[in-house]
């Protein structure tokens, strides 16, 4: 796991569709944004999938099996201006922190923590994305 | 009327609570594999009662409604989340939170908000600060 800190993540670029922002909208509950606009809420999935991977992929990279218990500790997101349809964002991303410790039910778990950067087309930053998922390690010898 | 620190945000409410179509949407668009979040078998055999649970970034996305709505669709500068509880499908769902600082950035006003999301009333589900520009003459949608 420890060597996993460091480690770029593929990098790529996002273009949030129309139709896509217009579900997902309507799945967070809200009313369609104007003017182009994209919801902030996008900015999870923009990062990841943005930077050539996926859930699974980052799942698999820290050896997670089907069925361990994966759960989020945080979010912090910073928009240095909105998200918005049909823009491309180039993202860059890396796993930046390892931490080992026992939870509260006294099970191994690793807690990573992953940093993603979109830019526009310019090169200029659009937003940050940082978040940390801890995997439980209920009965086995980690990676 | 003068955004003021100690000034309540409106909050967002889902009465109907989180829903399981939305959630398929989710896991579609955040090409999210984990079951979890679709399938109910999973879940009763890991202790949730065949409910099933929410996107996280879902639950930022009731809080990020909560704050578009006061002060406007792209008003959202940064937003830092800890989650410590899961929304679970057809639990109500409210979001609330307040103005605890402002600050002067680059010639904007800033209010960070200490924010949340709760289920049934009464289970904190997400706990955050979030930092939102406030509009030209703190034009906010009032509570």
């Amino acid at each position: 796991m420890r060597a996993l800190v460091g480690t770029p993540i593929a990098g790529g670029s996002y273009e949030i569709a129309h139709w896509e922002n217009f579900l997902f909208t309507e799945a967070c509950a809200a009313e369609q944004l104007p003017d182009g606009l994209a919801h902030p809420a996008h900015l999870f999935h923009v990062a990841i999938n943005g930077a050539g991977t996926t859930i699974q992929e980052l799942f698999d990279a820290a050896g997670s099996r089907p069925g361990d218990r994966v759960s989020i500790d945080f979010y912090d997101w910073t928009l240095h201006r909105p998200l918005r349809e049909d823009e491309r964002y180039d993202v860059t991303g890396s796993v930046t922190e390892h931490e080992r410790s026992t939870d509260r039910r006294g099970c191994l778990r690793d807690s990573v923590t992953y940093e993603f950067l979109l830019r526009d087309g310019d090169g200029a930053p659009v937003a940050e994305v940082a978040f940390r998922w801890h995997y439980g390690r209920d009965d086995r010898a980690t990676p | 009327m003068r955004v003021e620190v100690g000034d309540v945000i409106p909050p967002f409410q889902l009465p109907d609570g989180a829903t399981p179509e939305r959630m398929r949407t989710t896991a579609a668009i955040l090409r999210d594999p984990t079951p979890l979040h679709w399938d109910r078998e999973y879940t009763r055999a890991r202790g949730f009662e065949g409910r099933l649970l929410n996107q996280t970034p879902l639950n930022m996305g009731y809080v990020l409604n909560m704050l578009m709505a006061w002060a406007g669709p792209t008003s959202v500068r940064r937003i830092r989340a800890r989650f410590p509880n899961v929304v679970l499908d057809g639990s109500p769902v409210a979001t609330g939170g307040s103005v605890v600082a402002i600050e002067e950035v680059e010639g904007d006003r800033v209010a960070e908000c200490e924010v949340w999301c709760d289920r049934d009333d009464e289970v904190r589900c997400l706990v955050a600060t979030a930092w939102v520009t406030l509009p030209d003459g703190d034009d906010v949608t009032p509570r």
